[in-house]
């Protein structure tokens, strides 16, 4: 479904409301990233920091759990010294594997498959956004 | 530390006040603490002027930025109370003095340098007044005890002790309602209902209500 | 409705607490830690002063026999419904025979499940708080058994996962040790009564709270503190946070069962901003008190109201935000 100028202007204003200044939106064929311009700042980079080694598959099928909504990434909940999932850990769908905090707030990060972690990509304290990958699951095959 | 003739009035955090009036522990002295409860629960940001033994607390439904104004009204509230003299109902209270509820009638007796049947006789004797409520639900303090039959409350408060007790602490006594921890000492006990919280006032007894104890048995 | 399958010690049902009944002796009750209950009840969109299950042992187990939603906050938790982890300070949904396992509290006191809507016990004198010394409010005016049903209020909020950073790390206070909780308390009536050398030992000892503290009052272990000369007091009206000094000089702080009046001298009041902290503190654990003044325990509490607030906003935005991405 296209985003419309309408679902703009009101997460624009969620944006302003709530002090979060970046939000982004990635859905197949489209993506958005608003930024509430809150004085002089860095550019925002264009692409976004692949890791160093991508190493990819030459087919890949792996699935991404990604943040839906825009925050700080957490591994683990600050009362806990485990990550909430860990590279080669098997997980269901649904499973959290992490948290972006938002405000006072925690939103889960959830898994959309079941399968075996690959890579958690995001870094903890990241600024992650509506649609920033966050963990890479090779799925059952 | 205070002027002896003149109110005591300290915080209790920013929920409440307690104000303590000066003079004895009598009857002219409650009927004044009575009188200003009943105009303090009126005024604006108080949530109950609760009488205590000639004193009173201030609960705040919003606590004041400032004090001094509450203080002033307080003081000028007591200088101007006058007796206000409740004319309640007379309850007779059948009552086992000893026995294992009523355990510490030997230790007051003993303190007392009194035999039990003394401690007895003399408590059973005054036509008691609630003063006030409270401790726990329907709990009535009262006034009117002989002051030879007066014990220091507990050095360390019991976790529990029995619903019905009939104890002193210091130079008063009362009725617990319900079983409960308690820094008094139990010498007797009585079975009466003194709150139920689907009665319109869930308490029976009310400040300016009399209570005569009637010795049913002693146990000694 | 909710069925208790397993239960260890006294969980009961609380909402805010019974605060207007003072002239009749009833003490306020209520929830021990009255910021964990809100917060359940903020990110369930319930009243604040809905009633929740306050669950200070464990295991406790519990089934839900219909869907809902509901929230766990207070202390840190063990907790699995259904195969799943959930993690402290969060907002989750049964399904219909789901059970609820919470294996453990690894931090904090006092656990708090909130649900959709509430639990639906009868309002008695003003509050559905259980009033555990005159057994009456909550759920019979009792303890919750094995084999209880309570009835939740219906609800038709249909809502996602989501937490709460907890209170502890939200609203820490500085300067505070591990396994130490410093409460701010503002001094009371007998404070005077007691030498300058005494105060100090008061304000400066890390005080040990036995295993003789529960809903009624915090008994604390350490230097005894005694007044210059006894001090008995006619009896008069007391609140949760008033400090007694009883002869023996091991203060007592009073909590939400506490009795409504008391004659022992009153070293200090714990401030309302803080009371849940102490609610909070396991036993065995330490407790200090700062001393504050009355118009710095008002501007606490004035940051405890801003800090619901912001709490509340947080919550309808990620509603929002969720909502708009949905429609």
């Amino acid at each position: 479904m296209p985003i419309k100028l309408t679902d703009i202007a009101r997460l624009a204003q969620i944006l302003e409301k709530s002090g979060v200044d970046t939000i982004e939106i990635e859905e197949p064929g489209q993506s958005l990233k608003l930024v509430v311009d809150t004085g002089p700042r860095m550019a925002a980079s264009a692409a976004p920091a692949a890791p160093a080694a991508p190493a990819a598959p030459a087919i890949d099928h792996s699935v991404i759990a990604k943040a839906d909504v825009a925050g700080h990434f957490l591994a683990a909940h600050p009362w806990r010294d485990q990550p909430f999932v860990a590279q080669g850990q098997r997980i269901e769908a649904g499973t959290t594997v992490g948290l972006v905090k938002i405000g006072l707030l925690y939103a889960p990060i959830v898994a959309p498959a079941a399968g075996t972690v690959d890579a958690v990509i995001a870094e903890t304290g990241a600024t992650v956004g509506y649609g920033t990958p966050i963990v890479r699951i090779r799925p059952l095959s | 530390m205070t002027t002896p003739d003149r109110p005591r009035i300290s915080l209790l955090g920013t929920s409440a006040l307690l104000f303590e009036a000066p003079g004895a522990f009598d009857l002219p002295h409650q009927r004044r603490i009575w009188a200003l409860a009943a105009t303090a629960s009126k005024w604006p940001d108080i949530r109950e002027a609760i009488p205590g033994i000639t004193n009173m607390m201030l609960t705040f439904e919003t606590p004041p930025r400032e004090l001094d104004a509450l203080i002033a009204a307080l003081n000028d509230g007591w200088d101007a109370a006058e007796g206000l003299a409740i004319g309640g109902r007379e309850i007779r209270l059948p009552v086992t003095y000893g026995g294992e509820i009523g355990s510490s009638l030997q230790s007051v007796a003993d303190h007392c340098g009194l035999s039990a049947d003394d401690v007895v006789s003399i408590h059973a004797a005054p036509l008691y007044t609630v003063f006030a409520l409270g401790s726990h639900p329907g709990y009535c303090y009262l006034g009117g005890m002989d002051p030879r039959i007066t014990m220091p409350r507990r050095q360390t408060p019991l976790q529990r002790s029995a619903g019905g007790s009939v104890s002193i602490g210091g130079s008063q006594t009362g009725v617990s309602a319900s079983p409960g921890p308690s820094g008094w000492h139990a010498i007797g006990h009585t079975s009466w209902t003194f709150f139920d919280s689907s009665w319109p006032t869930p308490a029976a007894l009310t400040p300016g209500d009399t209570i005569r104890f009637v010795i049913e048995r002693v146990i000694r | 409705m909710i069925e208790i399958l397993s239960v260890t010690g006294p969980a009961s049902v609380q909402d805010l607490g019974r605060f207007d009944q003072y002239r009749f002796g009833v003490g306020t009750s209520g929830a021990m830690d009255d910021v964990a209950l809100r917060a359940g009840n903020i990110l369930l969109g319930n009243d604040e002063n809905a009633a929740g299950i306050e669950i200070p042992m464990l295991p406790f187990k519990l089934r839900f026999d219909r869907n809902m939603a509901f929230a766990l906050t207070g202390a840190d938790v063990e907790a699995e419904i259904s195969g799943r982890v959930i993690p402290p300070w969060w907002r989750s949904r049964a399904r219909t025979g789901d059970v609820l396992t919470i294996k453990a509290m690894p931090r904090g006191a006092r656990l708090y499940l909130t649900v959709g809507g509430g639990i639906d016990v009868p309002m008695v004198l003003g509050s559905r708080s259980t009033q555990f010394r005159g057994e009456f409010g909550g759920w019979h005016g009792r303890p919750l058994q094995v084999g209880d049903i309570l009835p939740c209020a219906a609800s038709t909020a249909t809502i996602g996962e989501l937490g709460v950073e907890p209170a502890e790390i939200t609203l820490a206070r500085p300067n505070t040790a591990a396994d130490e909780t410093i409460v701010r308390v503002v001094i009371a009536g007998e404070y005077d009564g007691f030498d300058a050398a005494t105060q100090a030992l008061f304000w400066s000892s890390s005080w040990k709270i036995t295993p003789q503290s529960n809903r009624y009052g915090y008994r604390l272990q350490g230097p005894a503190v005694k007044p210059k000369a006894p001090i008995e007091k006619r009896s008069h009206g007391i609140v949760p946070g008033v400090i007694q000094i009883p002869p023996n000089g091991q203060p007592i702080i009073q909590m939400r069962d506490a009795q409504t009046s008391g004659g022992y001298p009153k070293i200090a009041t714990v401030i309302g901003a803080d009371l849940w902290r102490v609610g909070q503190a396991r036993l065995g654990s330490r407790l200090r008190f700062e001393q504050t003044a009355y118009t710095d325990a008002l501007a606490a509490e004035a940051e405890m109201s801003a800090y619901l607030d912001r709490l509340r906003t947080n919550v309808r935005l990620v509603e929002e935000t969720r909502i708009c991405r949905s429609s």
